[in-house]
């Protein structure tokens, strides 16, 4: 089995944020960067799944500026076998569509047998790149995944939806992104981390990609930013102190706030 | 008679040689066993400090006398060997000539007289003994014995051999007394009086005559013999190995002792280079294999006294840790493995790789034992609460279970009271950080918690994760001008600064600890010292990495922490956490970061000596101080944080676990980021030793401690009518609210 795992690197989910000075693109060399912490369960899911497989091949995809190959070497240090980074000026500024567009044209012809996505970068939280991607490999699309299962060229997960679980079954290769609490992802072993610096990572230019320049970057992305604030400092909360009447107040508090 | 003293000697020289072969090869097995363990170096540099610890631990017992009662028994014994020493040379003298004295001193009516004293003080001695393991009885008094799993019958053995060793040497001695009157020969050395015992005894064998009295000498000298050789051999098959062990152990254990500092990961003399590991690089323990010589010593010489476990937090709060048992486990593994560490000579490769060719060599059973998982969960063993032992020290093997519980590695809290106590200087903090590396760095096999611990001090730099520009935020909280390293182009630290106030990750996050920062630097400004504090430089120490298991996350905080330091010339640090101070003025050097590091409670104590902080108005509570096991045993700083307290408090009172016996809150060992699933809670029982003292503020000095009995003191509240107005507070608080008119 040949999987495939395609990770962001994002600026720490928790960390305060800034906008380069004026344009609403965000500063990035002001955050550290870190793993999108979903893509850790999708890293995760796929080294379990050819673990159990007893054997197969894991290979991470990731499209971004020079700072994320650090995201495929963690990938490789918590277990992948080689890495595939796509990085260009040209493709500063892209949105979900033309990411979609440079990612498969990264994956197609691989021969993978499952491409996994975390469900959703914690910067961005659109959600829509691994259905973006489906589509344009005319592949199945099982997504929000918080089980997976592998046999006999089927994949079937159970889809987290508003109303429960779904399961969906489909013939590989497919596409699949995955919730968090699916599994818990491992922490890399100074063993892996040693091993990951050897491990092969392909690096890509647009060109090498194959990638039409004039569907990518900020150019061409669909979205743009119109207008941005600064969010308004937190208001203070209120503090009662409790002088045996701590229960009223928060009934009171409640109730003022209609929520009891 | 010349028929009869031949066969004495013939006698007397079978019996040894018999016993001595046997005896001969159990300690030629030992060495070589000692030997097969990885190398180790330093162990005997600084000779001087060496020969020193062997006098005054080893003859002048001084760790067993921290405990008054077995302490003395114990000294009675151990000196009574010694002297009883020149017995068994006048004993084999007797086999070969029966007027055999020691040369020069041998018919001194002195040393007669002080081999029976210690031959009785022995008899002594192993009575208190026997006294002591009557009303201790892990039968009776379960896990609160502290030989709650020691092997209980060979200790009594033991006891009995003493005995034995005592009464034949007094009977030998006594007949031959007696020999001397009838004959008029100088059989015994000492008919001029001295040897008390022995001419008591002699009264009661007189009557019986000449010939029975000659007999006797024969068949004393003969039982003497054949007694202590057999005590010899008992010695060498049992736990009391420690007669020899213990000495070599003291010797070359870690000096001043195997507290503070943890040592790095080393590789071929030297620190491991973590950014090119060689291959044959080991990170950490896997496998009995893998500990060094300097381990195997430490394990020969427990003698399963349980003081470390007396005295262990985890092991008191029900939990399967107990020091001792683990390092009876440990020496039971390397006993049990023995073969294959022998035929393996150090060159087993770890990292789950073994040596093959000594592998092959093995029988079936020892070959499963050895390839047997080493750590991990043993869930479903028997006695799992008791680390698998039963009270008399039996630990059903459970082949199928990996042999050191995972459980009980993962509740110590690195407070260093076993290393404290242990009376044959044995390492266990050193051995269990060695177990956790493997399990961190190698095995990825760690509580889960720890994930979002390294995660947070990875991106981070702190364990809470917050952002690093918030380290400044308690400035603005305080009415006086804090300096911040570089907010004026500073590129080193100025010459008028007095000191660095390394703030720390709680002194700047947690909100306790930042109330501490914000009395100390008041404090500080009170007193004119000119301190500055490096803001977002600032990252974790690596404290909490580094018990963890995580060394390779320490070598890197650390590294970038030293960076900074020396780059900006830093000389004078003071710090409000313990752990702070273990790091910067203890591990950092091992990093060539070399400062002069003080804690909070030694600088305030110090300017409140020189009149530069006058408390005036002295708090009324009653308060009590709760050492921290990073300041007090760790670093031994005992004294400044109590000065503080009586400058600033009326009334003082001491817990009964105190100083060096101090009970850990519960946080150390990277345990404050750890759920505490089994047994009762370490925090509240401390919090509720505090709370019975009856004193109405428990002062603190370390910001973890201050968030563990906060809570306990908390929970306590909840109950009516209990722990009312008792508060924690750090030592600074009641100096200030004290300085305050
Ligand atoms: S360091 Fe403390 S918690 Fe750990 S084993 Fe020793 S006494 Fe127990
Ligand atoms: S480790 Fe030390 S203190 Fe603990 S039982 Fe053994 S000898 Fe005694």
């Amino acid at each position: 089995m040949k999987i495939a795992v395609c990770v962001k690197q994002v600026p720490d989910t928790w960390a305060e944020k800034k906008l380069k000075d004026g344009s609403g693109i965000l500063d990035r060399e002001s955050v550290e960067g870190v793993m999108n912490e979903l893509d850790e369960y999708a890293v995760e899911e796929a080294l379990k799944i050819t673990e159990a497989d007893g054997g197969g091949e894991v290979v991470v995809v990731s499209m971004g500026p020079e700072r994320a190959g650090e995201a495929v070497r963690k990938a490789l240090s918590m277990g992948a076998d080689s890495g595939i980074h796509l990085v260009d000026d040209g493709l500063v500024g892209s949105d979900s569509v033309a990411t979609s567009y440079a990612l498969a044209k990264v994956l197609d012809g691989r021969g993978f047998d499952l491409i996994i996505f975390g469900s959703e970068s914690t910067d961005a939280r659109m959600s829509v790149v691994p259905a973006m991607v489906a589509e344009r490999l005319g592949l199945a699309q099982l997504t929000f995944a918080n089980k997976v299962e592998v046999s006999g060229g089927n994949v079937t997960i159970d889809r987290v939806t508003d109303n429960g679980l779904e399961t969906i079954t489909a013939a590989t290769p497919a596409i699949v992104s995955v919730v968090e609490k699916i599994n818990e992802p491992r922490y890399p072993s100074f063993k892996g981390i040693m091993a990951a610096k050897k491990k092969p990572v392909e690096t890509l230019s647009a060109g090498d990609a194959g990638l039409d320049a004039s569907q990518v970057g900020i150019a061409a992305a669909w979205s743009l930013v119109d207008s941005f604030a600064a969010r308004p400092p937190k208001a203070a909360g209120v503090i009662v102190q409790d002088e045996g009447n701590g229960g009223v107040a928060i009934a009171d508090f409640l109730s003022a706030q209609k929520l009891i | 008679m010349e028929s009869e003293m031949a066969m004495r000697l013939i006698v007397g020289l079978a019996l040894t040689i018999g016993i001595l072969a046997f005896a001969g090869r159990r300690l030629l097995f030992l060495v070589k066993l000692a030997r097969s363990g990885k190398p180790v170096t330093g162990r005997l540099s600084d000779p001087t400090a060496r020969v020193q610890a062997e006098t005054v631990e080893v003859l002048g017992q001084r760790k067993l006398l921290k405990w008054t009662i077995p302490g003395i028994a114990h000294v009675f014994a151990f000196w009574g060997f010694l002297v009883l020493g020149a017995t068994i040379l006048e004993v084999y003298g007797a086999l070969f000539n029966p007027e055999f004295a020691i040369p020069v001193v041998g018919r001194w009516s002195l040393l007669g007289f002080a081999e029976d004293l210690f031959g009785l003080l022995v008899l002594v001695g192993i009575a208190i003994f026997a006294i002591l393991r009557l009303t201790n009885k892990p039968e009776v008094k379960g896990r609160y014995s502290r030989f709650f799993g020691s092997h209980t019958t060979g200790a009594w053995l033991i006891l009995f051999m003493i005995f034995n060793v005592v009464w034949t040497l007094f009977l030998y001695r006594a007949a031959q007394y007696n020999v001397s009157l009838y004959t008029g020969n100088d059989n015994f050395p000492f008919m001029n009086g001295g040897a008390f015992v022995t001419e008591w005894v002699a009264s009661w064998l007189y009557p019986l005559g000449e010939t029975a009295n000659e007999w006797l000498e024969h068949i004393g000298i003969w039982l003497q013999i054949a007694v202590v050789l057999l005590f010899l051999l008992i010695v060498l098959h049992s736990k009391h190995l420690h007669i020899g062990a213990a000495p070599i152990n003291v010797f070359t254990s870690r000096r001043p002792n195997a507290l503070g500092p943890l040592l790095p990961i080393m590789y071929d003399g030297k620190p491991l280079n973590f950014e090119d590991p060689p291959d044959d690089a080991l990170f950490g323990k896997g496998h009995i294999a893998e500990f060094t010589w300097k381990g195997y010593v430490d394990f020969m010489s427990c003698t399963e006294c349980g003081r470390c476990q007396s005295q262990c937090p985890a092991w008191n709060t029900e939990k399967p840790l107990s020091p001792k048992l683990m390092i009876m486990n440990l020496r039971d593994t390397m006993f049990a493995q023995s073969e294959y560490l022998l035929a393996a000579k150090g060159k087993h490769p770890g990292l789950g790789e073994f040596d093959e060719a000594a592998l092959a060599s093995l029988s079936p059973e020892v070959r499963a034992e050895v390839e047997r998982p080493f750590i991990g969960s043993r869930e479903g063993s028997d006695h799992a609460a008791e680390d698998g032992y039963t009270p008399d020290g039996h630990r059903s093997s459970h082949a199928d279970l990996p042999i050191i519980d995972e459980e009980a590695l993962w509740n110590c809290t690195m407070c260093g009271a076993c290393v404290n106590q242990c009376p044959v200087d044995i390492e266990h903090i050193d051995h269990f950080i060695d177990m956790r590396r493997n399990q961190v760095l190698i095995a990825t096999d760690f509580p889960a918690e720890l994930n979002g611990l390294f995660k947070n001090l990875e991106n981070k730099g702190n364990p809470w994760g917050m952002n690093a520009s918030d380290r400044n935020a308690w400035i603005s909280e305080v009415d006086f001008e804090v300096s911040v390293f570089g907010a004026n182009g500073e590129e080193t630290i100025p010459d008028e600064v007095d000191y660095l106030f390394w703030v720390g990750c709680a002194g700047a996050f947690e909100d306790r600890a930042k109330r501490t920062t914000k009395n100390v630097a008041e404090l500080l400004n009170i007193a004119g010292v000119n301190f500055m504090v490096l803001g977002d430089g600032e990252t974790c120490t690596g404290d909490p990495a580094r018990r963890a298991g995580n060394e390779f996350l320490f070598q890197m905080q650390a590294a970038q922490n030293v960076e900074v330091l020396n780059e900006i010339k830093a000389k004078k640090i003071v710090v409000t956490c313990p752990h702070c101070l273990n790091s910067l003025k203890r591990e950092y050097p091992q990093l060539g970061g070399n400062y002069e590091v003080v804690h909070h409670s030694e600088l305030l104590a110090d300017l409140v000596k020189a009149g530069r902080l006058t408390p005036v108005n002295k708090i009324e509570q009653t308060v009590t101080y709760h050492d921290p096991c990073y300041l007090g045993r760790h670093n031994k700083i005992y004294s400044p944080p109590r000065e503080l307290v009586a400058a600033s408090a009326e009334n003082a009172v001491e817990m009964e676990r105190s100083g060096d016996k101090s009970f850990c809150c519960g946080a150390g060992g990277a345990r404050m980021w750890m759920e505490e699933k089994i047994g009762s809670r370490i925090n509240q029982n401390r919090g509720d030793e505090a709370i019975a003292t009856g004193a109405k503020r428990i002062a603190v000095a370390c910001p973890f401690c201050s968030v563990m009995l906060n809570d306990a003191v908390t929970s306590r509240q909840q109950e009516p009518g209990r722990a009312i107005g008792v508060e924690v507070v750090d030592i600074s608080t009641l100096l200030l609210s004290a300085s305050k008119s």
